[in-house]
């Protein structure tokens, strides 16, 4: 169901974002700089493709608010690949809005996306039409993976840059996390049969075989379907002392509900796709309480430094940012920055200059000093793990009170 | 976990799988059986009867997973659930006939087939964004008992599947098999031309046979959101299809075949999860129905018949 509130934020938005094209009167030699936006905006990915979007609008209103950059103003283009028959992202539609964003001459950076499937349909779009994008969200490591340049780049130049780290960490670094600080010695391995969650669940078990955790099992789920009381009591049987599922919430929904049934006391552990409202809301307490997931980012929202930023977004948006939503707002200064070395440097503004600046800046976030490598990687790569506990005096899907923060995971 | 109590443990997963399947199997095969049609709206009548029983359940104020009601009330609601649910799902069943297949009796060809598909993702997508195609959480108001038998675990919405599901058969199978109706569909399944001939209302058994079935299917919708307390738009899919698959392995028109083929399934699935890998169950499932069909090409109780039409 679409609620007041939601549809509240997606108009006012929507708003926002026309309002920074028309604002206030622009001084005739005012260079209008225009950056797409592509989420999944609408259907089952809208609350946090939402927040993602007020990050990076927060980001461009406060450049322009302040005239960051003289003479140019900001305007965003924001592109929903969500589709209804897909009911979410939709890589199709994701690629439909690539080809938008390359054809429009005036649009020279973007933000986005926010799902690796529609990652890996854009990444050739955007590489032939020399098109930069940021992701604030995307972990999936194929896409900036030399091994498949051919695929992802084929021109050859980076162009799918990210303000998180990839898969290639979040699985690794989890698994350090409960080796380590939950002393686990032996697991077994769920994936939910997506691009993502295989890709997640794979670098989890490499990094367990590394260090010598026994992998007691690998088992693959069906999203579509309802039962994994099967897989579940096989786990059982088999008495690992943890288990850890890549995947997202569509199967994780039911996952959570049925392993509080049949194991209810063993360890529980999943990648960003497990922090998701639906978690809190459809799967409930007291099923989720205990999981553990991580996010492939520091963690921006309880960092002192952010607090400012954090004031500013909740006081327009009316809801406060989570950790992507921050990420994105990085992506943006990342794009405001080069955007000024472009001017000091008296070149054109166009998306083959813009892609170079990107690639070759080293601009201070909300996360430190970000730069990227070669690929388009950040060179950091921090993973921050989070516990659901239930907190009663706050909303159900109050995910900032929900998920707590533990720390950062040991890195690999 | 010792290996008979696991086995076991899969076989009480398998048996509540498969009295689902069984439910939704008996609604294929009824149509089947008298119209010869194969009706893939069903699918999505299950998915709506849950969604049905959800609103019904929340408008006795019962949401999230604690219990507010116990003893009497609490079954009472229940009851006045399924009731309501399998009243709307079979209400809907019969104007899914009326409206879109009936102008197309007497048609041959995949016409009415083809309708029941589009008529299935109408429903699928008027769900989907009612719903922004989020997964709802689904009531859980039983008491958290569970029993240990052998090691195994059996808990109380098990119990009452094992004991809701057989009971609507068995009412189906007595309807069918004693009442003037039931004896009316009987016949008009053997010979629709000779059965309107001798004063068999031939309309009135094919709106029953979509009520019941319909019925039967939200039934199976509300027993699948109690047994796993969610429901999405997305649910129809992979149990319709199994259901289907059942009612084929059972012989598809023969309801007694249409159940054995349900716990079947059921049970094939929890045994492949276990000693091979979940993600060839279905691999399993279908592989078993190819060979079955192979040898029995009427299913496991089905008996060849010459073609209607």
């Amino acid at each position: 169901m679409i609620t007041r509130r939601a549809a509240a934020q997606l108009f006012a938005s929507t708003a926002a974002a026309a309002a920074l094209g028309a604002g206030p009167a622009v001084a005739a030699d005012t260079k209008i700089v225009v950056i797409g936006v592509d989420l999944p905006l609408t259907g089952a990915d809208a609350q946090g493709a939402t927040r993602i979007l007020h990050g990076a609008q927060l980001a461009f209103d406060q450049a322009n608010d302040a005239n960051a950059v003289p003479g140019v103003k900001f305007k965003l283009d924001v592109f929903d690949n969500a589709t209804a028959t897909a009911g979410q992202y939709d890589p199709a539609q994701a690629a439909t809005n690539a080809r938008r964003m390359v054809a429009d001459p005036r649009l020279v950076a973007a933000i986005g996306p926010q799902m690796s499937g529609d990652g890996k349909a854009q990444a050739p779009i955007l590489s032939e039409g020399d098109l930069a994008t940021i992701t604030p969200a995307s972990t999936n490591p194929d896409i900036t993976n030399p091994k498949f340049a051919a695929e992802f780049m084929p021109a050859g130049k980076a162009i799918y840059f990210r303000t998180v780290t990839t898969d290639a960490y979040q699985g690794p670094e989890m698994t350090m996390f409960m080796a380590k600080k939950l002393g686990v010695k032996s697991v077994y391995i769920l994936d939910d049969s997506g691009a993502y969650g295989v890709g997640l669940a794979d670098a989890f078990e490499g990094q367990a075989k590394k260090i010598g955790m026994k992998v007691m099992g690998r088992d693959r789920l069906d999203p579509k379907n309802a039962d994994y009381t099967t897989t579940l009591t096989k786990i059982k049987s088999l008495n690992p002392q943890a288990r850890y599922y890549g995947g997202v919430d569509q199967a994780g929904v039911k996952l959570v509900k049925q392993s509080y049934q049949i194991i209810p006391k063993m360890i529980k552990g999943g990648g960003d796709g497990m922090v998701a409202p639906e978690i809190l809301t459809a799967a409930g307490f007291p099923a989720a309480e205990g999981w553990y997931a991580t996010i492939a980012a520091p963690h921006l929202v309880g960092d002192p430094k952010a607090q400012g930023v954090i004031r500013a977004y909740t006081a327009k948006f009316g809801i406060g940012p989570d950790d992507y939503a921050l990420t994105a707002y990085d992506a943006g200064l990342i794009i405001i920055g080069a955007v000024k070395t472009l001017i000091a440097e008296k070149k054109p503004i166009t998306k083959a200059t813009m892609r170079d600046a990107i690639a070759a800046s080293k601009t201070p976030t909300l996360q430190g000093m970000v730069s990227f490598d070669k690929y388009g990687d950040m060179t950091s790569h921090v993973v921050s793990v989070y516990q659901i506990r239930e907190d009663k005096s706050k909303p159900l899907d109050d995910m900032i009170a929900q998920y707590h923060y533990l720390g950062p995971a040991p890195q690999v | 976990m010792s290996f008979s109590s696991l086995l076991l443990q899969q076989t009480i997963n398998g048996l509540s799988l498969g009295a689902m399947y069984a439910l939704l199997a008996l609604g294929f095969t009824l149509i089947y059986g008298i119209l010869e049609l194969i009706n893939f709206a069903h699918f999505n009548v299950f998915m709506m009867g849950s969604f049905l029983a959800l609103w019904v359940l929340q408008g006795f104020g019962l949401t999230g997973q604690t219990v507010i009601l116990t003893g009497l009330p609490l079954i009472g609601v229940l009851l006045a659930a399924l009731l309501v649910t399998m009243l709307g799902t079979g209400v809907l069943g019969v104007a899914i006939e009326r409206i879109t297949l009936r102008p197309l009796r007497g048609i041959t060809g995949p016409a009415a087939m083809i309708t029941t598909i589009g008529v299935s993702y109408v429903l699928f997508n008027v769900i989907l964004l009612l719903t922004s195609a989020q997964t709802l959480n689904f009531p859980n108001p039983l008491p958290q008992l569970q029993w240990q038998v052998h090691g195994a675990t059996v808990t109380l919405p098990e119990l009452l599947i094992w004991l809701v599901a057989p009971l609507l058969m068995a009412g189906l199978w007595a309807f069918v098999q004693k009442s003037r109706l039931g004896k009316a569909m009987r016949a008009t399944a053997q010979d629709p031309e000779a059965a309107r001939m001798m004063g068999v209302e031939v309309d009135k058994v094919i709106m029953t046979a979509f009520f019941l079935g319909s019925a039967l299917a939200g039934a199976g919708g509300m027993i699948f959101g109690l047994y796993y307390n969610f429901t999405s738009f997305l649910i129809g899919f992979t149990a319709g299809l199994r259901a289907f698959t059942a009612a084929v392995l059972g012989g598809i028109g023969n309801v007694p075949g249409a159940m054995v083929g349900g716990f079947a399934i059921g049970l094939i699935e929890a045994y492949s999860g276990q000693f091979i890998a979940t993600e060839w169950s279905d691999v399993v499932i279908f592989s078993i129905l190819v060979v079955v069909l192979v040898f029995r090409p009427a299913g496991l109780f089905g008996r060849l018949t010459p073609s209607k039409s």
